[in-house]
């Protein structure tokens, strides 16, 4: 689903490359983390991913294109299979929380009757249902944070990326948004999620991808945040 | 694609930066009727020249049965003719020449006050009434004198007319009043364009955040840019509909009421000649505001 060959991303103007020589892959439907301090590499990665960036050496697939080799006008394509969900949630202020879902589909030109009906879904399943007429300004961080994660998964995308989700969310919140990615995860969506806390990669136990100034220092299936026990 | 979304934009659009969408209205406003002015006045500079002929021409008179000039001793003859186009041939001052028949003569007069007038059994004036003549060209406006002395006095030639005495000023005031639009046009028109640039430009930053998640979610840059691309029109449109009718104010009553029923010796511009310059800035309007918001959505909204 996301695979990196030998992938190297130096940003003009700079010496030091973001990623240095990265290979790795992530198959359908697998749920993994992307660890690493600040200035490491985590949101070049992404970046790669969703192709607001291109990578200077090596190759990137993702949902079986090759990213460097595709065409600007194919990229809006690309993204519409992939959710992606922010740290500062990026909900439209002046919308309504069904209106902030229904946007995503809206501008991608989905008919009136496909988003009365999934949009509504969609608010179901991240536990919503009952505050569709809220403004965003109204819901706690933990529920802007499920819009946020309604809007990225309405279109029903094969990879999820979240660039540390839980950053603003107390440790309880960030509980409860964990078990609703996992349960994307469950419907077949691959999650890559990018996050610093050690808590949640512990608690979770799934394959953690450790970057270290660029580098892939550390690729293990079922990992916590820190250097795996001996 | 839902229209519906795109025209609520539209609206949103054009009210949140109402301010500068009307600065842009007006400013195309003016400059598209300043750029119609001049089309108008290039028209106008062609049709007096058609009719009277350039700033470069002399025109010669011939002799015609009962002529004014004393001189004449009736109807002019085909030798004379022919030794007159002799030393119009042989002067080195001359272009070229083309002879104008009486008959010519009398549809331009027609033309020009009317035909009703010469219809019927009392007409203003017949084709017999009118002389033939050649119409001289020069090469050099200021090289006339030797022409002009050689032509005056051979026989069958009955008034010589350098045009450039009747039409200078005219043309000149055509002339200066065209390039003085033109000019004060072009300057408007690079204050439009970079004011189209500034609305996109705080258009773009207000909707910075819905224009972050349309491309996150993949929507196409056609669709992201389609607002921006509809305002351009609708401010472009407005634009020439305002200079459109200050034109139609100038040709009807500025000059068609006016000056027109004034100075009939000349033809004046009228609904074609109108026509064309709308037209003009028809087309003019929407590229002003257009091409700058191609440009720069596609540096501001890059997928």
């Amino acid at each position: 689903m996301i695979r990196f060959e030998k992938v190297t991303k130096t940003y003009p103007g700079q010496d030091h490359s973001a990623l240095a020589d990265v290979s790795v892959e992530l198959d359908k439907g697998e749920f993994a983390f992307l660890v690493g301090s600040s200035g490491s590499g985590k949101s070049t990665f992404l970046r790669l991913v969703l192709r607001e960036a291109r990578p200077t050496g090596g190759r990137v697939y993702v949902a079986g294109k090759e990213i460097n080799r595709l065409a600007s006008w194919k990229v809006p394509r690309l993204r519409r299979q992939i959710g992606t969900v922010f740290q500062d949630f990026r909900l439209l202020p002046n919308k309504t929380v069904h209106e902030n879902v229904a946007f995503a589909l809206q501008v991608i030109g989905k008919s009136k009757t496909h988003i009365r009906q999934t949009v509504p879904e969609t608010l179901d399943l991240v536990g919503l249902a009952n505050k569709a007429d809220r403004m965003p300004d109204e819901l706690s961080g933990g529920e802007q944070q499920r819009v946020a994660i309604a809007r990225a998964f309405v279109n029903r995308p094969m990879i999820l990326i979240a660039d540390e989700p839980t950053g603003n969310l107390d440790p309880q919140t960030s509980i409860d948004i964990m078990k609703l990615m996992e349960r994307i995860n469950s419907t077949g969506t691959t999650v890559l999620m990018a996050t610093h806390d050690a808590g949640i990669v512990d608690a979770m136990g799934k394959r953690v991808i450790e970057l270290v100034d660029g580098q892939l220092v550390r690729d293990q299936a079922e990992g916590g945040y820190g250097l795996p026990a001996i | 694609m839902q229209l519906r979304y795109v025209f609520s934009e539209l609206g949103q659009g054009l009210r949140r930066n109402l301010s500068m969408h009307v600065a842009v209205v007006l400013t195309l406003f003016v400059s598209l009727t300043l750029v119609g002015l001049g089309v108008l006045l290039n028209q106008q500079a062609d049709k007096a020249a058609a009719q009277w002929g350039s700033q470069l021409e002399i025109t010669v008179w011939l002799c015609k049965t009962e002529d004014d000039n004393p001189l004449c001793l009736g109807e002019v003859t085909t030798a004379q003719k022919a030794a007159i186009v002799d030393v119009i041939e042989s002067n080195p001052e001359v272009a070229g020449y083309r002879y104008e028949s009486r008959d010519v003569a009398f549809e331009k007069v027609k033309e020009l006050l009317g035909p009703e007038k010469f219809d019927g059994p009392n007409p203003a004036a017949t084709a017999d009434a009118l002389p033939e003549s050649y119409w001289i060209e020069l090469k050099d406006p200021q090289e006339y004198r030797g022409i002009t002395s050689a032509v005056i006095g051979l026989d069958g030639v009955s008034d010589l007319r350098d045009m450039r005495e009747v039409l200078e000023p005219i043309y000149g005031t055509i002339d200066a009043m065209k390039w003085g639009a033109l000019g004060t046009a072009a300057f408007l028109v690079f204050a439009a364009l970079l004011l189209v640039g500034n609305t996109i430009r705080l258009a773009a930053f207000a909707r910075r955040k819905e224009i972050g998640i349309m491309r996150l979610v993949g929507a196409s840059g056609l669709y992201i840019a389609l607002p921006f691309l509809m305002e351009a029109l609708v401010t472009a449109m407005i634009g020439v509909g305002l200079a459109a009718g200050a034109l139609a104010g100038f040709v009807f009553y500025g000059i068609r009421n006016n000056v027109g029923e004034k100075l009939q010796f000349i033809p004046w511009i009228d609904a074609p000649e109108y026509l064309n310059a709308v037209g003009f800035i028809a087309v003019l309007g929407p590229v002003l505001t257009l091409l700058p918001t191609l440009l720069l959505t596609r540096k501001y909204l890059k997928v």
